[in-house]
């Protein structure tokens, strides 16, 4: 081979193995391809492994997986407080601070900074946005246009007729990545029933492998049953075994065993607490703290409730008719008033977003 | 000395040609213009900013500089109701500053509410949901303020109705799902025990929808809308399909298909979980097209084929999602005795009828 000849070779080489590195850096292992995200309503957020963020598409009945290219570790514990969030979206919007509506608030558990979904203007075009806001208060809007990203369709979503438009929607409510499986609960507007489905993560790629819906059933003292929606939920392990710590619409407060979400199960959640009258449970964290296990939920009308977790697998389901408050022993933390958002931040503090005259406000509060 | 007084007479003239600069919205684009052509400026973002009403940091979008005019292209397009302060500032200069308004917000009220379903006007103590709709698509953010349930003296109705972060509404946002609470309505439950059902038996109530809700253009309703309804007895009767009375045309005739219901249904749910097939013999999938409409309080379904009817047997099948106001299905109460499950049909039910 003449010196030309092998140059030409190498060279050639050289460039397959580069493109090959592209592609395989295009679409990885989790499933990824760069492109551009084109969410039509950005809702529930949730974060998976080497900083993917979750979104729930509820307008599209999709949930997208974008990676945030975000997996530096934070180098220290930071505390948060940051003042006029919905004002400072805005600003960047260039729009009014009423025309901002935030839909939920995560942490990237590895950086520690906040995720925000949003949407500019009240209406059925409002524009959904992205949002990272830093330890130190830099507030941007995540870019959309090259990312790495996948997108999948929820089983069972609801189907447009040719021709016309379906006025049934699935609102997804809360999203959770619990080892290779994303769950997520959602609410229809018509139909009075719970779809909680698994889908596994990296996003199958068949349309018929989308994963499973899950039809959960609440027992109302081993005499009645309803199937009936959860609007939060959040993971949690017990010994070793995963469990969703669950709020139906009807209040009280269940487990659900993670190995009994599989399509045509019957499962029914057990209840563990009844929270009492008229409180609407928004979002939970579990935390460990001195060795022992807790539940921090935000509520509508109590403010944040810390619930003990000792001995949840031990404990015996309520199956009596209850009038008041009941189950797992909690307290009451009431001078947290206005919280709309209650996330986990790091190991010693959760992150809650309160509104406070008017304005909101994102900060670090110590785990109790 | 002189040379001195040219430089400073050029200087002047610099900065008078600076002066000239001006400011304009154009299409939703912000200019600057009579910009000198040789100037060449770095950066845009600290030059040139436009901030909405009283922001203090300035709006994203991106630059374009060409033939002395630096453009601004918002990243969204200009709010209604807002007000947009632009900022020309070179550095050593003095700013110069314009405002200009986004487009004006409408101030005309021409959206009602179109009706509150269920319509009949008595609905059973336990019903589970109403549906809203508007003549045109509305705004988040105001269900609770502006949706009333008020007892027979005018009163709010304590802690009837599910208030929900997520408000349920169809994709247009014309249509809005209210739940009563679920825990006042299953039996049992803490709520349930408690305070009783959210509606006592032969009392009446209204819902009002009131003028403040605001629509999706940012204007309020055109008037109030008032439905009053008297509670009736508590329905935890599930549906039985098999015995609602049928009424078959003729065929050769594209007249309606005629379903009798003994109660009202979920109007939503009405007008999607029951299918025509047939006639018996014709391809599998034989799903006929047709138009559904919906009559006497949700207790009338009727179906016009988009071809005659032939002769032949033909089946409804209908999901065994379907609903009444209280949320029993066919075959399932809504709080079912757990010993019922095993008598819940799963899928479709199939109903046969005969076209002559």
């Amino acid at each position: 081979m003449s010196r030309p000849q092998l140059r030409f070779l190498l060279t050639g080489l050289t460039l397959a193995i580069s493109i090959l590195g592209v592609l395989a850096f295009a679409t990885n292992s989790d499933g990824l391809a760069l492109g551009k995200v084109e969410l039509r309503s950005a809702g529930a957020l949730a974060f998976g492994p080497s900083g993917v963020l979750f979104v729930g598409d509820s307008a599209q009945a999709s949930i997208f997986a974008i990676d945030t290219e975000d997996t530096k570790q934070a180098s220290s514990s930071e505390s948060v407080d940051i003042k006029g969030l919905n004002d400072q979206i805005a600003a960047l919007a260039g729009t009014s601070a009423e025309q901002i509506r935030i839909n939920d608030v995560k942490v990237n558990p590895a950086s520690h900074n906040i995720y925000v979904s949003a949407s500019r203007g009240l209406g059925p075009d409002a524009t959904p946005l992205l949002v990272r806001v830093g330890t130190n208060g830099k507030i941007e809007l995540l870019q959309m246009d090259h990312v790495r990203f996948a997108k999948v369709a929820l089983p069972n979503a609801p189907e447009a007729k040719a021709g016309q438009s379906n006025p049934r929607m699935d609102t997804i409510t809360q999203i959770a990545y619990v080892k290779g499986n994303l769950l997520v609960a959602g609410l229809s507007n018509e139909e009075f029933s719970s779809n909680l489905r698994t889908i596994p993560f990296p996003f199958p790629k068949a349309d018929g492998n989308r994963g499973a819906s899950v039809e959960i059933f609440h027992g109302s003292h081993k005499r009645y049953e309803t199937n009936s929606p959860i609007r939060t939920f959040v993971p949690y392990a017990i010994g070793s075994q995963d469990y969703i710590v669950a709020a139906y619409t009807c209040t009280p407060l269940v487990k659900i065993p993670v190995s009994e979400l599989k399509p045509g199960n019957h499962v029914k959640g057990s209840t563990i607490a009844e929270l009492g009258f008229g409180n609407r449970p928004l979002d939970m964290l579990t935390y460990s703290k001195d060795g022992h296990d807790f539940l921090l939920m935000a509520n509508n009308r109590r403010g944040l409730m810390k619930l003990s977790m000792e001995h949840l697998d031990a404990y015996e389901p309520i199956t009596t008719p209850v009038p008041e408050t009941a189950g797992v022993p909690y307290q009451t933390l009431k001078e947290l008033t206005g919280v709309q958002h209650l996330t986990r931040f790091d190991g010693s503090s959760a992150l809650i977003l309160a509104s406070i005259d008017k304005s909101l406000e994102l900060k670090t509060i110590p785990l109790p | 000395m002189r040379v001195f007084r040219n430089v400073f007479l050029l200087l002047l003239a610099l900065r008078c040609g600076a002066a000239a600069e001006t400011i304009r919205l154009v299409e939703g684009v912000f200019k600057v213009e009579g910009i000198p052509k040789d100037r060449s400026l770095q950066d845009w973002r600290s030059t040139f900013a436009v901030y909405a009403s009283s922001a203090t940091i300035a709006m994203l979008g991106t630059y374009e500089f060409a033939s002395g005019v630096l453009q601004f292209h918002p990243r969204f397009p200009l709010a209604p109701g807002v007000r947009y302060r632009a900022v020309f500032h070179i550095p050593g200069t003095a700013p110069i500053e314009a405002f200009f308004d986004g487009p004006p917000q409408p101030v005309e009220s021409t959206t009602r509410v179109e009706q509150i379903f269920p319509s009949a006007a008595v609905l059973p103590v336990n019903i589970l949901k109403l549906y809203v709709v508007f003549s045109a698509p509305m705004s988040r953010g105001q269900e609770w303020n502006h949706i009333h349930l008020l007892d027979q003296k005018g009163k709010p109705v304590d802690s009837a109705l599910l208030e929900i972060d997520q408000e349920l509404w169809d994709p247009q946002m014309r249509r809005i799902t209210v739940l009563f609470d679920p825990g006042r309505i299953k039996r049992d439950l803490a709520p349930n025990l408690k305070m009783g059902l959210p509606l006592i038996e032969g009392r009446q109530y209204s819902v009002v929808v009131d003028r403040g809700f605001i629509d999706a253009r940012g204007a309020p309703l055109a008037n109030e809308f008032r439905k009053t309804f008297h509670a009736g007895p508590v329905d935890r009767e599930p549906l039985a399909p098999a015995q609602w009375r049928i009424v078959a045309p003729q065929s050769g005739t594209r007249i309606g298909l005629r379903l009798e219901l003994p109660k009202p249904l979920d109007y939503a749910l009405l007008r999607r979980t029951i299918v025509v097939h047939g006639p018996a013999g014709a391809a599998p999938g034989d799903q006929i097209a047709g138009a559904i409409s919906i009559a006497n309080d949700e207790t009338e379904w009727s179906f016009v084929p988009s071809l005659p009817w032939k002769r032949g047997s033909y089946r409804l099948s209908i999901d065994n999602t379907l609903e009444d106001v209280a949320g029993n299905r066919p075959g399932r109460a809504f709080d079912r005795n757990e010993g019922d499950r095993e008598r819940s049909p799963k899928g479709s039910i199939l109903v046969p009828f005969e076209i002559r």
